[in-house]
């Protein structure tokens, strides 16, 4: 490793822990509670994907590729078989792209829902966590009923999608769609006024709008603080043309922000569906596509729940791509969040990490202390700096 | 290009050195971001590595394409001009073997700590026998 000799303590964090899809380790250098440098390292989850999608068929990385992420898997499997279709100009019927399309705002939802939990349960807001994945359930059900799966759903194939959604199906997701909005409206109220919670979330974290676009953030994360990134509005893809949503946008960049631009997106996801549900184009649900795959390049961008989604797919006319380039949302995000601890509480960092939903895979984490000067260290589990950013809060409150 | 679609920009970028301030440009212009970086091993026989730099303003896309030999092969780092191409160009040399001055660190960013040098995986000659036993020792 090369940034080590810092001053102070350093603060090694995972790799056991705050997710992506993959574990990552991060190193958090702190003069007393103040982060004054922080560092990350990838890659122990790294299954090597990009190199085994090259040596897999096209209908075969399909479903390689819908395993990317175990949240946002519709979104890879929607990316990939776009850019597929675009390689061999197919285009999906009207009535699959609105398929897509309402799948991917369900999975935004259940996303949502998710990282509301998950950001909950950082701040020691454990009520708010158990109730948001209660909820969540809900749109679990709905993905389950539509498509046999609550993860991995699997409804896209290469020119459409598998399954469509049937009057019964539809009156039932609607009744669903009742609740899940109250519920959401709700968690917005609690969000935005519980004392308690703004402690922990209003003025932290601020990104300006001027540093997420030179730290190239993307989604939620980007739109808290004014940069008008999202490709549902300004690059309409599959179904969103016809579908349109409002793109939400906050300029004041903290926490309190990420948290009202997301819960503002699920209420524009819900009048989305239930705008799809209504009006249903009548059409085919697969085009025919071609054998081979002819010679080209594709490259996709899509909306993920937490961000641009970016597929490049070169194709060699074979039935296997010659390469295939995934670039997902928090590998951006990331890298704005790394340079945004600095000059934070040490207490702030898990919240800040949830901030921008990394997808969280693992809860207990390794959190290791060690004195630079004299080389002891002191150990400490994830939860332990957890609690100790709650006790922070809690003492500086009396 | 067989089937051109709209708003994409595709320039060819002759000499890597032309390579920097057409970057500093972009940015100045604020034309987009930096979406990503995508290297492209075009096999033994062609002996060069395509690397795509894809800039994004809204729905257009800007791809930079230069090209560079497979072996000793050296890029200048954007991280100074944009701090997230970082991550990419960390990527990029340990995938496909492609040193990139000004990088603040050479950590390896996805692959282990011992991954053998002069291994690079991206690549087309690339044989999983090489890494055999690797990731055994703890």
């Amino acid at each position: 490793m090369t940034d080590t000799t810092p001053k102070g303590f350093t603060i090694p964090i995972g790799p056991q822990h705050p997710a992506l899809k993959e574990p990552g380790h991060f190193r958090f250098t702190v003069d007393g509670e103040i982060v004054t440098r922080a560092y990350v390292r990838l890659g122990y989850a790294h299954r090597g994907i990009e190199k085994a999608a090259e040596e897999r068929n096209y209908i075969q990385d399909l479903y390689l590729l819908e395993r990317v992420c175990g949240i946002c898997s519709h979104i890879h499997a929607l990316a990939y078989s776009l850019a597929v279709e675009q390689l061999a100009n197919v285009q999906a019927p009207p009535r699959a792209q609105a398929i897509r399309v309402l799948v991917a705002e369900l999975e935004r939802i259940h996303s949502h829902f998710l990282w509301m939990g998950v950001s909950a349960h950082e701040a020691g807001f454990d009520t708010l966590f158990m109730y948001s994945w209660r909820d969540r359930e809900q749109v679990m059900d709905i993905l389950e009923s539509l498509t046999g799966n609550r993860v991995n759903y699997s409804a896209n194939l290469l020119g459409g999608v598998k399954f469509d959604v049937g009057r019964e199906q539809a009156a039932q997701i609607l009744l669903s769609l009742d609740y899940l909005e109250e519920r959401a409206r709700h968690y917005l109220n609690v969000l935005s006024k519980d004392a308690m919670f703004l402690q922990r979330t209003r003025g932290i974290g601020v990104m300006t709008r001027a540093q997420a676009e030179v730290m190239g953030a993307v989604g939620p994360t980007a739109r808290a603080s004014n940069v008008p990134r999202d490709l549902r509005v300004t690059a309409p893809y599959a179904a969103y043309p016809e579908f349109p949503v409002k793109m939400i946008l906050d300029d004041r960049g903290d926490l309190e922000a990420r948290f009202e631009v997301r819960m503002h997106e699920l209420f524009e996801s819900i009048r989305v569906i239930r705008r799809i549900l209504n009006e249903m184009p009548e059409t085919e649900l697969v085009a025919r596509m071609p054998r081979r795959i002819p010679v080209g390049e594709a490259v996709v961008r899509l909306e993920a729940p937490r961000g641009e989604v970016f597929y490049y797919i070169r194709g060699d006319g074979t039935d296997k791509p010659e390469r295939l380039k995934v670039r997902t949302p928090t590998i951006c995000n990331l890298n704005s969040v790394v340079r945004l601890v600095v000059g934070h509480q040490l207490a702030d960092v898990p919240m800040i990490l949830a901030g921008i939903d990394p997808c969280f895979s693992c809860n207990d984490r390794m959190v290791q202390v060690e004195q630079a000067h004299n080389g002891t260290e002191r150990t400490m589990t994830w939860s332990e700096l957890r609690q100790h950013g709650i006790d922070f809060y809690s003492r500086s409150s009396r | 290009m067989s089937r051109p679609r709209p708003e994409r920009l595709d320039v060819k970028v002759k000499e890597i050195k032309q390579l920097l301030p057409i970057i500093v440009g972009l940015r100045v212009k604020r034309l987009g971001y930096l979406s990503a970086i995508v290297g492209v091993d075009l096999g033994v026989e062609a002996n060069e590595i395509e690397v795509i730099y894809y800039f994004c303003p809204e729905s257009a896309v800007i791809a930079l394409r230069v090209r560079v030999p497979r072996q000793g092969a050296t890029l200048a780092s954007l991280s100074d001009v944009i701090p997230s191409a970082e991550v990419f160009e960390r990527e990029l040399r340990e995938m496909f073997g492609i040193e990139i001055t000004g990088l603040h660190t050479t950590d390896h960013l996805y692959l282990p700590d011992d991954w053998p040098d002069g291994v690079y995986p991206l690549r087309r000659d690339f044989d999983s026998a090489a890494i055999a036993g690797a990731g055994e020792k703890v």
